[in-house]
């Protein structure tokens, strides 16, 4: 019986920390500058209700029905996950469940932290966990059969501990179940409400749904139950819901909210520039791409994919377009995270000669065309002029048909097949795997040509999944990026910065890699 | 006259309503995209077009949606749940104390003005007036919130940057939230209110029988207000009438800048993920105001007007 839970045991694989890497990047005044600054000082103290600006309504504040990412940072104060994660590395430790194990490898077994409670007064045992893994897999409604689709069964081997039946090997079940599939709910709510369940939540989480006005806002306020010690802090929150995050902003500047996140590396100077307000920043895993459709001329010659990832100057990109705070990206995953590959990462230095040799080599010596679809908004087209610019070097002219994010996303990766590229970005998934089978997998959506992946990516994909030894997870995720990037199936760009603005009177928060942030921690001062 | 126009109301709520919904369907996007989320495969988006009945004909989902209409149900938001009557009995007072807000400071500074610039015609004052007005109605009203908002919001603390408060909850903190809205949307109304007057005014203070009562003796301020509004108040009510319809169209924008939760909100919000029952009931309340105002504008015009009712 092996136990993967030990997360000292792994500290040592680590590669730099965040704190590191940024001086390495632009010496040590950077980590000041981006406010990176641990805020924790003085002690936490209960009480008062914290204003969040959030930048998108949710989808539904059930984890099963939704889909947005945006929705997270409401989820998370309501739900507990089974598992957690490390907030500087995203790897997996204890939430719901105390500690996992694979007996074998077909078996995932759960032991289950005893005597929580739901907001209702369910206790949150086995049966509840049962009842929740089953509808995720069954329910007509729900958004994550795919999540769990290695799951033949999940059995009660013990008032609180399950055992989940695999058709075939998943260690990325655990931090699967970091994400919505291990947000737990009350069996009772969702038997009694059906439907209502979307907008009348009920979890374990350290905060209660109060009320959910669409666009408005959604409040929620402490339970008192809660199963962490002293936690939490914030006696509520209320999320006003404000799209706009430079309207978001300016009322955490104008004193109507305390707090703004997800904000644009462009109003950094405006948050700085305020009295009062604390600017927090960190690497998180939303990564800026040029998505390919490889299964079609001319992206399907492996020559031209290296080209544009060759010609694409990435530290000028993010200078030019995300005020210089963003993480050059040589592939999807950053360097905080615990699967990164520094010899895949050395793959691609900007190399414009190099470029036009692969380009001419594939027949392109004169220049070739390509259309490439985004979006409209004013950022991105600035995005789009740097990488028009940075490719029409090398003798690629690229032109850029934009819309909205659901229709040009619905055109290039559904039935139409618009566009040979899309500017896009790819927002993270808690476990590698996911990522890279979801936008690299025959059939995956976000394969937009569900063009045959390069030989030996599906194995590799396979490896990761079945290695439960998170070194040896490592060894099999290098292998899949450096499939995917020697291949160059995507061009990477940059990791957006997670940017929050707060007055001086939040303390305690932290960013998180995964750029979802959770309130747990948060006190407020005075 | 008000049992006609009330009939009037079925025929445009229904072609308002089905051309919006044609549109929606037109145009390329899918709210099946949305609500199946960031994994979604082809199958599930699939799927979720026949749970949501979006794979049946137009004419089926849009006669489904005007049968539960007419049973009173305005049905409930695709992406939330959230039912659509509720989100308009929130929405729309908010959205209505902006539009009120704004045509009373439009009336209130556009009158005086455009009486002032019509009773000295050609003089400095006059082109002052017709100046700003001109100004008022080239400079755009996002524009004008934001200056408002980093001078009044920011700079100075008098007013909130954003949101707002129901009137209900709280009537005097409703109008501080709803004062820098209302006044960036003003601006164009001001200037119309002062052009119109003052245009129809002059016409009315040469005309035959303005020389006429000059004649008779009556001090200029009587002839102004006795004689001189009266004749174009019928006019004014129109322009007020014409006036609140657009501000009600023009908060969409307005209502972005300072983040209030109200009809534009809404429905922009509601457009982008083509969740139609949203922009249906959205549509079908605001068809309702408009028609409800134009009826209340020809009400007070016959009124003023008694020639108006016998026509």
């Amino acid at each position: 019986m092996r136990v993967v839970n030990n997360e000292r045991k792994l500290g040592s694989v680590f590669a730099p920390r965040r704190r590191e890497f940024l001086a390495l990047i632009s010496g040590a005044a950077a980590s000041q500058a981006l406010g990176l600054t641990v805020l924790a000082e003085g002690t936490a103290k209960k009480g008062g209700v914290l204003k969040v600006a959030a930048p998108a309504n949710p989808s539904s504040l059930d984890p099963v029905t939704g889909g947005s990412g945006a929705d997270h940072p409401f989820l998370y104060t309501i739900f507990d996950t089974l598992i957690e994660w490390d907030y500087e590395s995203l790897r997996a430790k204890p939430g719901l469940a105390e500690s996992w194990q694979y007996p074998d490898p077909n078996t995932l077994v759960l032991n289950l932290r005893q005597g929580v409670v739901f907001h209702d007064g369910t206790p949150c045992n086995a049966e509840a966990v049962k009842f929740n893994l089953d509808r995720i897999r069954q329910d007509q409604r729900s958004n994550l059969k795919a999540d769990v689709a290695s799951v033949e069964s999940v059995e009660i081997s013990g008032p609180s501990r399950i055992a989940l039946k695999l058709k075939r090997p998943d260690t990325a079940l655990p931090l699967i179940l970091s994400d919505r599939a291990g947000m737990i709910a009350s069996p009772n709510a969702i038997q009694e409400l059906g439907k209502e369940h979307d907008r009348k939540p009920v979890g374990t989480g350290a905060w209660k749904i109060v009320t959910w006005a669409d666009n408005d806002r959604v409040v929620v306020t402490r339970n008192e139950n809660y199963w962490k010690p002293g936690l939490p802090y914030l006696d509520g929150i209320e999320f006003a819901i404000i799209p706009e995050v430079q309207t978001g902003l300016r009322s955490v500047i104008g004193g109507q909210n305390d707090y703004v996140y997800f904000l644009a590396p462009q109003l950094k100077p405006i948050a700085d520039r305020a009295k009062n307000l604390v600017v927090v920043s960190g690497p998180t895993l939303y990564c800026l791409q040029l998505y390919f459709n490889w299964s079609r001329p001319p992206l399907n010659d492996t020559r031209v994919r290296q080209a544009i990832n060759y010609a694409i100057d990435r530290q000028a990109f993010v200078k030019a377009t995300m005020g210089g705070i963003a993480q050059p990206a040589a592939m999807d995953l950053p360097i905080e995270h615990w699967a990164y590959d520094q010899t895949v990462a050395r793959l691609y230095r900007y190399d414009p000669e190099k470029a036009q040799a692969l380009l001419a080599e594939a027949g392109y010596k004169d220049g070739l065309d390509i259309n490439m679809v985004s979006y409209t908004d004013q950022l991105m087209v600035q995005k789009q002029e740097v990488i028009i610019e940075q490719l029409r070097k090398v003798g690629i002219n690229v032109k850029f048909t934009n819309g909205t994010i659901a229709e040009m996303s619905a055109a290039f990766f559904g039935t139409e097949k618009k566009g040979e590229a899309l500017l896009s970005a790819w927002t993270g998934r808690p476990d590698p795997s996911l990522t890279y089978s979801l936008m690299f997998s025959k059939d995956a959506y976000y394969n937009a040509g569900r063009a045959e992946p390069p030989a030996g990516l599906a194995e590799a994909l396979d490896a990761s999944r079945r290695e439960e030894n998170i070194n040896d997870r490592k060894r099999a995720f290098a292998t899949v990026q450096r499939l995917v990037m020697e291949n160059a199936l995507v061009a990477p760009l940059c990791f957006q910065y997670e940017l929050d603005a707060m007055t001086s009177k939040v303390k305690g928060y932290r960013p998180n890699l995964l750029g979802k942030p959770k309130f747990e921690d948060v006190y407020l001062e005075g | 006259m008000i049992g006609r126009r009330l009939l009037q109301v079925v025929p445009v709520v229904v072609l308002a309503t089905f051309v919006v919904f044609g549109l929606i369907k037109l145009l390329p996007g899918d709210v099946a995209v949305t609500l199946a989320g960031e994994n979604a495969t082809e199958q599930r988006i699939a799927e979720i077009r026949h749970l949501y009945g979006l794979d049946r004909s137009f004419l089926v989902q849009y006669a489904g949606w005007v049968w539960n209409a007419l049973h009173g149900d305005l049905s409930r938001s695709l992406l939330s749940g959230e039912p659509v009557a509720d989100a308009i009995i929130r929405c729309f007072p908010t959205t209505l104390l902006i539009v009120a807000l704004a045509l009373l400071l439009s009336l209130a500074a556009g009158i005086p003005l455009g009486m002032a610039a019509a009773t000295k015609p050609g003089t400095w004052l006059d082109s002052l007036i017709m100046g700003f007005a001109s100004l008022g109605v080239a400079v755009p009203n996002f524009w004008l919130a934001m200056i408002l908002v980093a001078t009044f919001a920011l700079a100075y603390t008098i007013f909130p940057a954003t949101g707002s408060v129901p009137f209900s909850v709280n009537p005097v903190d409703a109008i501080r939230h709803a004062t820098l809205p209302a006044a960036a949307l003003a601006a164009g109304g001001v200037a119309e209110v002062a052009r119109q007057l003052r245009s129809s005014l002059v016409e009315v203070l040469s005309s035959q029988h303005v020389r006429t009562l000059h004649a008779k003796g009556l001090a200029p301020g009587s002839i102004l207000w006795k004689h001189g509004l009266r004749n174009v108040s019928v006019n004014l009510l129109t322009v007020a009438g014409l006036l609140a319809n657009r501000l009600l169209a023009a908060t969409v924008v307005v209502e972005a800048v300072f983040a209030i939760p109200g009809m534009g909100n809404l429905i922009v919000r509601a457009a982008i993920h083509r969740d139609f029952p949203v922009v249906q009931g959205v549509v079908f309340a605001m068809v309702v105001v408009v028609i409800a105002t134009n009826l209340l504008v020809d009400l007070l015009a016959s009124l003023l007007d008694p020639r108006i009712g016998h026509r």
